[in-house]
């Protein structure tokens, strides 16, 4: 029998009231992840996209319709118990990075491994060992004002990963970069990938998008459109030897 | 566990982040406690020595002054009474050093110290047999004219001979007040001595203590006595006299500081809130992305609270510890008992709770902050309104409009930081009401009775000599000729001060609040402590006994009367009977304005050869001038609090706008408009609510000095707001400084480059 799969959505459903009238976002969307797929989102602007990862992430709440996460239905679930699920499973990376602007970056990477749990020895390892692997070990002290925008979403992505996630979220995370950064911030998000990490990542920049397994188009809040980009690969989490298949 | 690892990483942070504001809220917290403390600490009979030396010496509750020596046996019978002390002799006699003349009550007493009403030898010793011209002095007396151990105390007696005395021992005492509030003077001598220097036993009085089995309970031991001694008896009083005379300025100065203390209290709490408030609104996105990383919302509003309520224990605590010290300092040398642990304990745990609710209102609308962080916490837009539009039509300058318009974008925070302005200048404008109070006494002494500046004994002169001399200066207006006598009510068995000062026909001018001034024989005027003491108002009838002799007034008037908790029966020198008002025992002499009181003093004791004995009143203002610096230093706690205010509205006011920046520099305002536009946002908040508290203020400060006024027996019609140019110096200072301290952000954030990023 087969693991379930990380993310199951059934019929799900958000409409946003303005002002008395209902606006649909995302309209009876089913999307079943597998562990360790690299999912795009894409769509055009306002069609719901960004809505839907939330969801996901237990940041927004469905109108109706199930939400199932690791086998187990989560839409259920109260705000605090959303707050402890994301602890664990799921880790976020937002387009304008999100950084605690008055946290060290070390600060900032070690916060969620301490919310899990971690002893502070393990958190300082952790982030030790994320911010060596992204290239900013130097800038453990630094204030995230301090960075360029490139490094502040890697220190956000060092901090969505702290708690080593089942779920990755990443909504636009790009969208606020330069070309360059963008290039940085998806060869790492691909190299996690590689290790097995599942990603669901949001975007409206094809190319972006080409860099996932499988692109999901959204229009008006349904899925018009739900492709491979090659053939699906599925692999147990972080097996070796993947890496050359991948780069082939 | 894991919660507080991570939420002492963000609060430290938090905390580097803004460690001025922080420093803000625990120094006004502390600086509140303080107050409080101090004032439980002056309210309480702790730091009124009454209970401390009462207990000690094992006091008598009732004191009993008579001509002869009253039937001890008969005295102890009483109901309720449990032992008597005395009957000791005393003799007036007058202490004469360098030039200076203060009447002592010399009190025989036995080598072996008494077992009630023990005088406590707090230095030197007591008395001895052999000690012949030996003196114990009470010790607040011997403080006031700078008397110690092996010092001469020469007496003169009321026959004009002269005995050098040498003080051997300093005590205190729960017989009578300290002096100079209670007067004469009080020295222990041996009853031998006594007998020498005082030989006429119809020249001296015997003064017997009454000590009861239950203090509460004295009217049925006075009451015995009464009618017992009856004729005999000249004065009496009771330990609350005594207690009253010991505290009378600490309980006024309490009062202050509870009134100060409590107001700060809310305005501290309204401060706290806004802080907390503003935070939260200027750090939604941060809260947003604890949010998106697991914090629950119970765990983001205990964050906040423990974060912001930590600040206001630690201010809790630092105030209990400046407390102690200042009541220790401030009181120095009155044997402190520490307060209680009640009063102290509902100080620690109130301001707490106030603190943690303060801070955990908003922190509660913290936690509801919904964890999309990428949702924009935008203040809530509004178009123009007409009046805007008008104003920017006339030309008023767009930076002026484009402020006003800003202060409200949120109205609640905008209303809070009005109100916690507004109570702190309130409170502000009442301190200057209370130095402006002050000040009126010293300016215009006439106002609360005091229109004679000096008193003019005749001593060793003929009275109408006397009269004649000073009434000769150039500078003396006018000579009124008095006599002070104590006046018995038998019903209420106290022993009241009646002081007659000129005659009906030409009165002294007592400073009437209510009625009249008295215009015939018969009729008199009571001061506020009087009044409440027997229960009756204006137009009533009272029988007194005054030196024996029944005496029934009508009361036509109310004075201000600063003397004796306002006790004080006032009436003219004809309605008196004869024998006490003739001669006169003193005139008081009103001087021509601008006249110097200590040159006329000057000029009469030279005109009298130093024969007359001339003294200065005593201002009362002069007594309470400790309450400027409590004033001033309120005012410095209370302007702390303003500035944190200010600070949240400030930052809150850049937070919101910070956007708009760009906009408007896109419009073409200059840098130097945009930071204007920043500043008449805060500015306007600031001058509505330095105005309104001001207002507050003022309106209410002289009703409030009259309540306390009244309470205190002195009596209404003292009160005074401050002068309208001080108060426009406090509102434009208060204003101009609010001014400064929001233009260096809106300087910077001016300049600043406006950030890219939804930030």
């Amino acid at each position: 029998m087969s693991p379930p799969p990380i993310v199951n959505t059934v019929n799900l459903v958000r409409i946003y009231q303005d002002g008395g009238v209902p606006v649909p976002a995302v309209r009876g969307v089913d999307l079943k992840v597998e562990a360790g797929e690299f999912v795009a989102i894409m769509g055009p602007s306002g069609s719901g996209k960004s809505t839907l990862v939330h969801m996901l992430g237990g940041l927004d709440a469905r109108t109706s319709g199930e939400i199932w996460l690791d086998g187990s239905r989560v839409d259920t679930l109260s705000e605090s118990a959303w707050a402890l699920l994301r602890r664990r499973k799921i880790g976020f990376v937002f387009q304008f990075f999100n950084l605690v602007a008055n946290m060290t970056v070390a600060d900032n990477v070690e916060l969620p491994a301490l919310l899990a749990g971690a002893s502070p020895r393990e958190a300082r390892e952790r982030r030790e060992y994320l911010l060596g692997e992204l290239g900013l070990a130097d800038r453990a002290d630094a204030a995230p004002a301090q960075l360029a925008g490139g490094e502040q979403q890697r220190v956000a992505l060092a901090r969505a990963l702290a708690n080593r996630p089942s779920l990755l979220l990443a909504d636009e995370p790009t969208g606020n970069l330069d070309s360059r950064n963008t290039r940085d911030v998806l060869r790492l998000l691909g190299e996690v990938h590689r290790d097995g990490q599942t990603i669901i990542l949001v975007t409206h920049d094809a190319r972006v998008a080409s860099l996932a397994d499988r692109v999901v188009s959204l229009l008006d809040g349904q899925i018009v459109d739900d492709g491979a980009v090659g053939p699906v690969r599925r692999r147990p989490r972080a097996s070796a030897g993947d890496v050359v298949e991948l780069r082939s | 566990m894991s919660t507080a690892r991570a939420s002492a990483r963000w609060i430290r942070a938090d905390l580097r982040a803004r460690r001025g504001q922080a420093l803000l809220t625990v120094l006004a917290v502390a600086g509140i406690v303080t107050a409080l403390i101090v004032s439980v600490t002056l309210l309480e009979d702790g730091t009124n020595p009454w209970r401390g030396l009462f207990t000690e010496s094992r006091g008598a509750h009732v004191w009993i002054h008579t001509g002869d020596a009253p039937d001890v046996t008969a005295l102890s019978r009483l109901p309720g009474v449990a032992e008597v002390a005395g009957p000791y002799r005393t003799a007036p006699v007058t202490l004469t050093l360098e030039g200076k003349k203060s009447p002592v009550a010399l009190r025989g007493m036995e080598a072996r110290p008494p077992a009630v009403a023990t005088p406590l030898v707090r230095q030197g010793r007591w008395l001895r047999p052999g000690d012949t011209d030996g003196v114990v002095v009470e010790r607040s007396f011997a403080e006031a004219l700078g008397l110690r151990i092996g010092a001469s105390f020469p007496v003169t007696a009321l026959n004009g001979a002269s005995h050098p005395l040498t003080v051997v021992g300093l005590a205190d005492t729960a017989d009578q007040g300290f002096y100079p509030e209670w007067t004469p003077g009080l020295a222990w001598t041996l009853t031998s001595t006594l007998a020498r220097v005082e030989p006429a036993l119809g020249r001296s009085e015997s003064v017997t203590g009454l000590r009861l089995v239950d203090g509460e309970d004295t009217l049925p031991a006075v009451h015995g006595a009464v009618t017992l001694l009856n004729d005999q008896i000249r004065r009496m009083s009771t330990w609350r006299e005594v207690r009253a005379a010991m505290e009378l300025d600490n309980r006024l100065l309490g009062l202050l500081l509870a009134l100060f203390g409590v107001t700060g209290l809310v305005a501290a709490a309204l401060a706290v809130a806004n802080a907390v408030g503003g935070r939260v609104l200027t750090q939604t996105r941060d809260i947003a992305t604890l949010k998106s990383l697991g914090y629950t919302r119970g765990q983001i509003f205990g964050l906040l609270t423990v974060e912001h309520g930590a600040l206001g224990l630690l201010g809790i605590a630092c105030g209990l510890v400046c407390g102690q010290l200042v009541a220790f300092f401030a009181l120095d040398g009155v044997p402190l008992l520490p307060p209680s642990p009640l009063p102290l304990l509902l100080i620690i745990l109130g301001t707490a709770a106030v603190v943690v609710v303060a801070a955990a209102l908003p922190a509660w609308r913290g936690g509801r902050t919904p964890p999309l962080p990428a949702v924009p916490a935008a203040p809530p837009r509004g178009r123009l309104s007409r009046m805007a539009r008008l104003a920017l039509l006339v030309r008023l300058p767009p930076a002026l409009v484009l402020g006003t318009r800003d202060a409200f974008t949120r109205r609640t925070p905008a209303l809070l930081s009005i109100f916690g302005l507004a109570v702190p200048m309130m409170m502000i404008t009442i301190g200057l009401g209370c130095w402006a109070t002050l000040d009126d006494f010293l300016r215009h002494p006439e106002r609360v009775g005091q229109a004679a500046a000096l008193v003019v004994h005749p001593d060793k002169l003929p009275a109408e000599e006397a009269a004649r001399l000073a009434a000769a200066d150039p500078q003396v207006r006018a000579v009124y000729p008095g006599a002070e006598v104590s006046a018995l009510e038998p019903e209420q068995t106290r022993t009241v001060l009646a002081r007659a000062l000129g005659t009906s026909a030409e009165p002294y001018p007592f400073r009437v609040a209510e009625g009249r001034m008295f215009a015939a024989r018969g009729e008199a005027l009571a001061g506020q402590g009087l009044l409440d003491l027997l229960g009756v108002k204006i137009g009533d009838r009272v029988r007194m006994t005054v030196g024996g002799t029944p005496l029934i007034v009508h009361i036509v008037g109310r004075v201000v009367e600063p003397d004796q908790d306002g006790e004080v029966l006032s009436l003219g020198m004809d309605t008196l009977a004869a024998k006490d008002a003739v001669p006169p025992q003193f005139y008081s002499l009103v001087l021509e304005p601008g006249a110097d009181p200590a040159a006329v003093r000057a000029r009469l004791l030279a005109a009298s050869g130093e024969k007359l004995e001339v003294a200065r009143v005593v201002n009362p203002a002069d007594r309470l001038s400790v309450i400027r610096v409590v004033i001033v230093a309120l005012i410095v706690v209370l302007s702390l609090l303003g500035l944190a205010n200010l600070l949240t509205a400030s930052a809150l006011g850049l937070r919101d706008h910070a956007l708009d920046l760009a906009v408007l520099k896109a419009m073409g305002l200059t840098p130097r408009q945009v930071a204007a536009t920043l500043v008449t946002g805060t500015g306007l908040l600031v001058v509505l609510g330095v105005v309104a508290g001001a207002a507050a203020g003022a309106s209410v400060v002289a009703g409030l000095v009259d309540l306390q006024g009244h309470t205190s027996g002195v009596g209404a019609g003292i009160g005074r707001a401050p002068s309208p140019l001080t108060l426009t110096v406090a509102v434009v200072v208060a204003v101009g400084a609010a001014l400064l301290v929001a233009l260096i952000p809106a300087r910077r954030a001016a300049r600043a480059q406006v950030p890219v990023t939804a930030r």
